[in-house]
Order: C-alpha cells, then sequence, then structure tokens
C-alpha cells in the first residue's frame, strides 16, 4: 500500500505541476501575443483619444463599417460590438477602456439587452486570462459565480473556458495568426440573406437595469457624451413595440429599429454587408449632431 | 454522479481509504461499505430510483434460492419467468411505453382511426439496463443449473449494483463476479496501479477524444441540412469516435476504479476499430453486450446449429434486439437490422469466423489486405453509426443521401462553433496511431518512460480535453 500510495502522490504532484506550467504559459502567451480579441485589443491599448466608441452585441459588430463612419465624420471611431454581449460585457469594455484612454462619445446599442444584467462567457472568457488585472479582477468578482475556482486553481479558468481560450485559440495566439475580425476595425460583416427564421422581443419592460445604471454614471464621471440607439430588425422580428416602450423611458434613444427591407437582413436581428453600409450612414445623418 | 466530475474525484477516494483502511477485516465488512458506496453512487442521480434495484436484488435474491431448492420443471420454470417479466417489465415499462404507446396511436390512425391514449411523463432510470441484463444473467444460470445461487444477501446486493460497472457495465455474469465477493480481498499494488492506469487512459479518451468528437458531430448532425458531403462525412467519422472514444472510455474507467477495490471486470471493448469485418467488430465492440445477447439468446434459439434459416433468422433476432436494447426509437431498430445485413453474407459463406487470430498479432504495420479490410469495416459501421446518431429515420436517410451527392461546394465549412470541421482529424489520427501501437495492452501505460507518458497523456487531458461542457456517458440513456 506504501508504494501505491507513493506512486499516487507523485502522479498528483506532477498533475499539479502541470496544471500550474499550463496555467504560466497560456496566461504568457496572451499577454505577449498580438491582440486577437477586442477585449485584449482595449487592454493593449493607452493614451488614446477616440472621437466615438461604438458598445454592443454582433447587432454593432456586424452593423457599423467604422471605415465608412471615419471617412463621414472625420473622426477616430472604433467599433467595439462583440458578438453575444450582453450591456454587462459593455461595461466591462469601458471600465478597461477609461482607465488608460479617453473618449468623447459613447454610442451604446440597447434593446431587449436592456432586459438583462449578466455577463456572458463571449467577453467574459476572454477576460479571464487577465483576471488579475484589478478592474477584471473586480469586474468578475461581482459576475462569476465560480470565480474563486477561477482565481485560485491553476489552467481551471482555461479549462472551462477551453472553446473560447482553449489550446486552438491559444495556438493561433502563439504563432500570431490574425484573427477573423480585425479588433482594430471592429466591423464584422455578415454575408447572405437567410429570412426564414423568425425571432420575438419581450412582452414587457424590465423595471430597470443596474448595469445600464453604471454605464450611464461611469459616463457622466469621465464627462463621455452617451448616445443610445436601436439597431435595424426585419419584419421577422416580432414584438417590436418593446422598442417603443424602450423609448418612452429614454427619449433621447435613437430608434432605427424598423424602415429596412428584409432584403438587406442577413436574419432577423443582422444586417447583411450591403444593409451595414447603408445603415452606418443612416446612423450618421441621425447621430452626427449629437456628437460632441 | 459522472466519472469526470469533481464529485467523483472527491468520492472515490473517501470509499478507497475506508475499503483498505477501514473496512478491511473482513470482506463482509468489505462489502457492506461497497453497497453503501454503490447505494450513494446511485442515489446522487436520484434516489427514488434506488428502490427499483433494491427491489430487483430482493427478488432476484430469493427466487435464485426457490430455484436451487425447487425439482420441478414446471414451478421452476414459474419462478424463472417471475423473473424475466418483473425486471423486463420494469424495463419495458421505464424504457419503451412511450413507444409503444405512440407507435400505436400512429397505427391507428394510419387506418383512420383516432385514439387519444395517455402518454406518461417517464424518467428512465440510469443504468436500468445494464443492472436488468446482470441480474436476469444470475436467474437464468441459477435455473439452467450452471451456478449455484448465493446464500450471502449483502454479496448478492453488492453484485447488481457495483457502482464501478452500475451505470454503463460491463454487464457482468454472475459466475465471474458474484464469487469474487466471498473473499477478502487484499491489497494488490500491481492491480491497483493498472486500475489507476486505465482510470487515466479512460479520462484520456472521455474528455479529449469523445468530447472534442461531441462537440463538431453534435454540430453537423443539427444542421446536417444545410452542409457539404465532405462535412457529412467528417460529422460521421466524428460521432464514431465519438462513441467509441466514450464508451469505452467510460468501460476502461469502470474496470480501472474496480481493480482499485481488487474487483476484475470483464473487458469489455478491444481495439472494434481495427476489425478486418463485421463480426469480428463484433466480438471487439461491447463484448459484454454481445456476449450476453450470444449466451442468453443466440444459443437457446438455436445459434448457428440448425438450417441456414434458422441461422440468418437468430442473427437477425439478435440484433434487431440489441438495437431495439439500446433505446425506444426506430433508429436504433434500423441500426441493429442494418448490422445483421452486414453480418449476413459472412454468414451466408461461413465466413464469420475467419478472423478470430488476433490483429494484435499483427507486426509494426498491418498488411494492405488487412489495411483495407479495416477501412472498409469501419465504413460500414460508421454508415451505421448515422442511424444510432440522427434523430429520426428519415434524418438518417436524408443525411446519407447527401453523403453520396458528393456536393463538396464550398470545400472546408466553417461551423458555428467556431471551427473548421477537418482540424480534428489531425487528433483522431494521432489517436489512432497511438492504439495501434499499443493494441496488445489495454493502455499506453506499460514498458519504459511509463512517468514520461503520464505526463503526456496529462499534458493531452489538460490542454486538449472538452471541460467547458461537461458531457454525459452516450450509453448513461440505455
Amino acid at each position: 500500500m506504501k508504494t501505491f500510495i507513493k506512486h499516487i502522490i507523485s502522479i498528483i504532484i506532477l498533475l499539479i505541476a502541470l496544471l500550474y506550467i499550463s496555467d504560466f504559459a497560456y496566461t504568457l502567451i496572451y499577454k505577449k501575443s498580438n491582440p486577437r480579441s477586442k477585449l485584449q485589443y482595449i487592454l493593449s491599448v493607452e493614451h488614446q483619444e477616440y472621437d466615438i466608441v461604438f458598445l454592443g452585441s454582433s447587432r454593432v459588430a456586424n452593423h457599423i463599417d467604422t471605415k465608412v463612419f471615419d471617412s463621414l465624420s472625420n473622426k477616430k471611431t472604433i467599433n467595439l460590438g462583440v458578438l453575444g454581449a450582453s450591456l454587462n460585457d459593455n461595461l466591462l469594455e469601458l471600465k478597461l477602456l477609461v482607465k488608460s484612454n479617453t473618449i468623447k462619445n459613447l454610442v451604446l446599442q440597447i434593446d431587449d439587452s436592456y432586459q438583462y444584467t449578466n455577463s456572458t462567457t463571449m467577453v467574459t472568457a476572454g477576460a479571464v486570462p487577465f483576471i488579475r488585472n484589478e478592474i477584471i479582477k473586480e469586474h468578475l468578482k461581482d459576475n462569476l459565480s465560480n470565480f474563486n475556482q477561477m482565481y485560485y486553481l491553476p489552467f481551471y479558468r482555461y479549462a472551462i473556458n477551453g472553446h473560447k481560450i482553449g489550446f486552438r485559440e491559444s495556438f493561433f495566439s502563439l504563432v500570431n495568426r490574425k484573427s477573423r475580425v480585425d479588433p482594430k476595425i471592429g466591423y464584422y460583416p455578415k454575408y447572405g440573406n437567410y429570412p426564414e427564421q423568425t425571432a420575438s422581443l419581450p412582452d414587457a419592460l424590465v423595471k430597470g437595469n443596474v448595469v445600464f445604471n453604471e454605464i450611464v454614471e461611469i459616463c457622466k464621471r469621465q464627462d463621455i457624451n452617451l448616445v443610445l440607439f436601436v439597431a435595424p430588425y426585419s419584419s421577422k422580428m416580432k414584438n417590436i413595440e418593446y422598442i417603443d416602450k424602450l423609448k418612452e423611458r429614454y427619449p433621447n434613444l435613437i430608434d432605427m429599429s424598423r424602415g429596412y427591407k428584409d432584403d438587406l437582413f442577413y436574419n432577423y436581428g443582422h444586417l447583411n454587408h450591403k444593409g451595414a453600409q447603408i445603415f452606418t450612414r443612416d446612423l450618421f445623418k441621425q447621430i452626427s449632431k449629437e456628437f460632441n | 454522479m459522472l466519472f469526470n466530475s469533481i464529485d467523483f474525484a472527491i468520492f472515490l477516494p473517501i470509499v478507497f481509504i475506508l475499503y483498505w483502511f477501514v473496512a478491511n477485516k473482513n470482506y463482509k465488512h468489505q462489502n457492506i461499505l461497497l453497497l453503501i458506496a454503490s447505494y450513494a453512487f446511485y442515489g446522487f442521480w436520484d434516489w427514488r430510483f434506488l428502490l427499483l434495484i433494491i427491489f430487483s436484488t430482493v427478488l432476484d435474491y430469493f427466487l435464485g434460492l426457490e430455484l436451487s431448492k425447487e425439482k420441478k420443471k414446471t414451478k421452476r420454470k414459474a419462478l424463472l419467468l417471475t423473473s424475466v417479466f418483473v425486471n423486463l417489465g420494469f424495463l419495458g415499462f421505464f424504457k419503451y411505453y412511450n413507444f409503444f404507446i405512440d407507435n400505436f396511436t400512429a397505427a391507428f390512425s394510419f387506418f383512420g382511426q383516432d385514439i387519444q391514449p395517455n402518454s406518461l411523463d417517464i424518467i428512465l432510470p440510469v443504468g436500468i439496463s445494464f443492472y436488468t441484463f446482470q441480474t436476469l444473467s444470475y436467474t437464468i444460470d441459477v435455473y439452467k443449473r450452471k451456478l449455484e445461487p448465493t446464500k450471502d444477501f449483502i454479496a448478492f446486493s453488492v453484485f447488481v449494483s457495483f457502482f464501478p460497472q452500475l451505470v454503463a457495465g460491463p454487464i457482468e455474469r454472475a459466475k465471474q463476479l458474484l464469487p469474487q465477493f466471498y473473499v477478502k480481498k487484499t491489497f494488490d499494488v500491481v492491480k491497483a496501479k493498472e486500475g489507476l492506469y486505465l482510470i487515466i487512459w479512460g479520462l484520456f479518451k472521455k474528455v479529449v477524444i469523445a468530447d472534442s468528437c461531441a462537440i463538431y458531430a453534435n454540430e453537423i448532425f443539427s444542421k446536417y441540412e444545410s452542409m457539404n458531403s465532405l462535412s457529412l462525412l467528417l460529422g460521421a467519422i466524428y460521432f464514431a469516435f465519438q462513441i467509441y472514444g466514450d464508451f469505452s472510455g467510460y468501460s476502461d474507467i469502470a474496470i480501472g476504479t474496480s481493480k482499485l477495490f481488487g474487483v476484475d471486470l470483464m473487458k469489455n471493448f478491444k481495439y472494434p476499430y481495427f476489425s478486418r469485418d463485421i463480426a469480428e467488430f463484433w466480438r471487439r465492440w461491447h463484448i459484454s453486450l454481445s456476449t450476453w445477447f450470444r449466451d442468453y439468446l443466440y444459443i437457446p434459439l438455436g445459434g448457428s446449429q440448425g438450417s441456414k434459416w434458422l441461422s440468418v433468422r437468430n442473427v437477425f433476432v439478435i440484433f434487431l434486439v440489441s438495437g431495439f436494447w439500446h433505446g425506444a426509437n426506430w433508429t436504433f431498430l434500423v441500426w441493429g437490422a442494418l448490422n445483421a445485413i452486414y453480418f449476413l453474407p459472412l454468414l451466408l459463406v461461413n465466413k464469420n469466423r475467419k478472423y478470430l487470430n488476433d490483429i494484435e498479432s499483427a507486426s509494426l504495420f498491418p498488411s494492405f489486405k488487412d489495411f483495407i479490410s479495416m477501412l472498409v469495416t469501419f465504413s460500414f459501421t460508421t454508415l451505421g453509426w448515422i442511424f444510432f446518431r440522427a434523430n429520426t429515420i428519415t434524418d438518417a436517410f436524408i443525411y446519407i443521401k447527401k453523403l453520396f451527392a458528393f456536393n463538396f461546394k464550398g470545400g472546408l465549412q466553417y461551423l458555428s462553433i467556431e471551427r473548421y470541421a477537418p482540424e480534428l482529424m489531425l487528433l483522431i489520427t494521432g489517436f489512432v496511431v497511438i492504439e495501434w501501437f499499443i493494441k496488445k495492452e489495454d493502455h499506453p501505460f506499460f514498458g519504459k518512460f511509463i512517468g514520461i507518458k503520464i505526463a503526456l497523456i496529462f499534458l493531452c487531458i489538460i490542454l486538449l480535453g472538452n471541460f467547458s461542457n461537461v458531457n454525459d456517458f452516450i450509453y448513461f440513456q440505455f
């Protein structure tokens, strides 16, 4: 039995050592490599002055062509919309961005995202390699139920987020392979037209959203001009009246949810490239007077 | 409680320590501890269904005793039938009730009769198909006087519910497993190390091979209508390795865990994808179930002893029953029938026992003929897996039709799981090569440099394993 216990102990020590080594190696890779995600990009920039920052989900990432917007506005613009991101994720992006950069105008996309306060792995997974960054640590502590495991157990954060920051992503980071979405530009067009899909917005509007309020607070504190907008939906989106309720609560909200033909859409909630080009120009016309 | 969960990682060392340091006075103490651990293991999933196991245990224990006392043939038969009907009755109710109701309804409506029977919201007790067959083998063996019934109720209870193999086998025979619970187990360091190595290898197969393949296979099978032939081919191959890694990985962990307690379980897989024909495949895949059907169904039906027609009938019976055992869906029946069709030509030309010599004895590389035979067998098996994996028969046929449309438009398709389908082929190829070189053993941890091999496998588990969403073992549902 003694031999076996010694054997087990040596195997456990080997396993723990490998976990620490792997954790160290992955963290080093993400810290030293060129940014492949928008969050990594935010962490890599310092002392920048952005005239316009777009925040939101894929309905920003797929809709706002920053090159077009730059040329129209002559302002330094960045699209930080992330596929599947929630307002909570946008809050983290904002916190990190204002830490060592200056923003004049924040254009925030809200829609049914207003209903939720939780974070998603779409952004938090990308943040966990930098879990020892104070802002990220404080933000994730409040939002992740398994924060302590992520913080203290070696490699746990990478294992549990393997689909986002696992071997594949680490390898691509290590070899500095370019991401499909250039985080400096941030626009990621959809192509094609799949009109058959349908979806529905919520029936009722929630009383309030603490995460949204925090975004508003940060903007006030940092003297950022906050502009709210709703991106277009196709005719396949039901319960569109939900947006009217949102507009009632926030009268300054720029509602562009309607008025776009279905052939400009990839699906019910996302414009295709052609639609995005038109929408970017329309949005510029609508909001240019709002900018500082 | 899943083998690849934190719960099990805590549970197993506790039971191990108690077993060897507290309950090691005699075999009775050891058995009591194993029984409590097994019930806790099962109850962790759903304690209500423990009653079902306890009921089957009590019933078969007393029926076994009665069978040994009873001399009259008719009464003995009645006792056996009681065990068969009660055990299969539970299985039938929990597993097949809704299937039959749905199909009766469909059949009646086909003939213009609308009936509205009550289908029930039934939860399938985990492992019911496995422990039912295990207890049945006991009563059948006692009935046939191949086995003396046990008078040790605790040992019998452990035999029925032994936690390493309770929920997904291997389906043990009383003759092999029960006597191991009549003796005090003394710690054997070689056996324990062997067990540990099997657990590590099984975990690798599960979290690296099966769970990685699952991500791709699920994506491709769920969106097969928009996939080109290349993606569909890869989807089918990934499922073939998912189910193999999943089930053989589970079996390795079960056998390894069992060895830690000094108990030997039967081998369930012998590198089935190196089989050179379908008959050999079925001697290497899920061996405990195949041999169960052989011993308790095929041979009693006459096996291959009667006329050719009888042999053909028997082959179809066991493959169809085996298919149906896997689940209450027509897809499993078609999968069974397809395997019977594959088997049929070999039976008709008396070549079903052609490959009794083990491929394990092959030299460094297989001969060209063997290699082609393996490839062909794997292709047929994979085609069968499409029925096994598809939700409906229609889905399976459309999948196959699109697969053979040879439409490669779009080339390597990007999947919405943010992957290209062929990437995983590298990992699978590596796995196949490793398996080929270790085919004489049960795991790669033998010979020199065992420490380095363990480190490499751990590294693969850490870096390549899928921990994002812990997947149930596929065979838990059966």
